[in-house]
């Protein structure tokens, strides 16, 4: 009973001369200065929209509504998921913390499958690409900076979500990172393969010329997916627990910025067209 | 999967700070529901400003929800709203001069048959 008598406080550090722990404060300086690098992008976006060149590409015959509002739905959900994951953590319950953090990154992945898919359509079937209309070089540059944050997001999670089975005993870092590696192989085969087929299967391809043309990275990704599920059965006392809440929060900070960005630019990029 | 905390159980329940999971629920639930109510808005034939307002609004709505309550300012020590929020009034200072700028006449960016003729 007496081991669990201090209370952690998870928003408050009486260490630090701001009474905000110093990942925190690092953390929010960043997403304040990424909101200008956002916010740039975003305006060059409208300010060729407002002002289009002859040739430029008709956004509402390029665009595909439902699957972004889909990606969005989707989106916002895995921020609920991380916010679900911080207040486990906070609770010190390290169990329902990785269960969380794996559904943030999956939900990551659907998202940026989504946007995979969405690119190569745009290109191969609308003929929209980077440098042959203004919109392209535009459009590109914004989302595709997004998607690079949330594969950055993923990643991060993944480094958390394999940090939560270090042994409380020490060692283990030769585990550890072929545990990083079996995540990122599985988050990289789902979000550039395995997600895109799913949409295109949705959308009328078949099952079985998808399985057969994309065999070898489905396998990589399975094999993936079952080392994982191999490196989680450990079963010895880990190091990570309450303590280390500020540090789930540090990346559950970053991937709510990179759903914020997005509430943005799917309103003023994609909605805003359609009037 | 079930591998225990060395410092922490989940059976101590009673001494963390109350759960939040509720909250983040309905919230996310809002988040979803303004998002369809914004799917649906484009469509609807009413006058366009009260579209592209409607719109601009809900967006705010649906920001302010996920920075207060998801990223935890309002929990949080104001010094991070501040610090948030001056990133933000620069970036929104920024699109505002940049909109207005280009929105101008003169300042329009050149056509790309005008930039031909040019060059």
């Amino acid at each position: 009973m007496s081991s669990h008598a201090a209370t952690i406080d998870h928003h408050h550090d009486s260490t630090t001369s701001t009474g905000i722990p110093n990942k925190k404060l690092l953390w929010w300086a960043f997403l304040a200065s990424d909101c200008m690098f956002f916010g740039t992008l975003i305006s060059t976006h409208l300010v060729y929209r407002l002002n289009p060149p002859p040739g430029n590409a008709i956004p509402t015959q390029v665009f595909n509504i439902e699957l972004t509002s889909f990606s969005t739905f989707i989106l916002l959900m895995s921020s609920l998921l991380m916010a679900l994951a911080v207040n486990a953590i906070q609770r010190g319950n390290v169990r329902s913390t990785r269960t969380m953090l794996l559904g943030t990154m999956f939900f990551g992945c659907i998202f940026l499958g989504g946007q995979v898919y969405e690119f190569g359509h745009f290109v191969h079937m609308k003929h929209m690409t980077l440098s042959n209309s203004l919109f392209g070089s535009t459009f590109y540059t914004l989302t595709g900076t997004h998607g690079t944050h949330v594969a950055i997001g993923v990643l991060l999670l993944g480094m958390m979500y394999v940090r939560t089975f270090k042994p409380a005993a020490g060692g283990g870092l030769s585990m550890n990172f072929l545990h990083m590696l079996a995540v990122a192989v599985a988050a990289g085969v789902a979000f550039i393969v395995f997600v895109p087929g799913m949409i295109e299967i949705i959308y009328g391809a078949g099952i079985g010329e998808f399985l057969s043309s994309h065999a070898v990275p489905l396998s990589v990704g399975a094999a993936a997916c079952i080392a994982m599920a191999w490196f989680a059965r450990q079963s010895s006392t880990v190091e990570f627990g309450e303590k280390n809440a500020i540090d789930v929060e540090a990346v559950g900070l970053y991937w709510h910025f990179v759903d914020i960005v997005w509430i943005i630019i799917f309103t003023a990029v994609y909605l805003l067209e359609y009037l | 999967m079930s591998a225990p905390a060395a410092t922490h159980t989940p059976t101590a329940v009673g001494h963390h700070e109350p759960s939040k999971f509720h909250i983040y629920i309905q919230i996310a639930m809002i988040l979803a529901v303004i998002t369809g109510v914004e799917v649906v808005l484009v469509y609807t034939p009413i006058v366009k400003w009260l579209v592209v307002t409607a719109l601009v609004l809900l967006s705010a709505v649906k920001f302010m929800f996920v920075i207060f309550f998801f990223m935890h300012l309002r929990w949080d020590k104001m010094f991070c709203t501040i610090l948030f929020f001056i990133g933000l009034v620069l970036a929104g200072g920024t699109m505002w001069a940049l909109l207005h700028l280009f929105g101008a006449d003169a300042g329009k960016p050149l056509s790309a048959v005008v930039g031909l003729l040019l060059f």
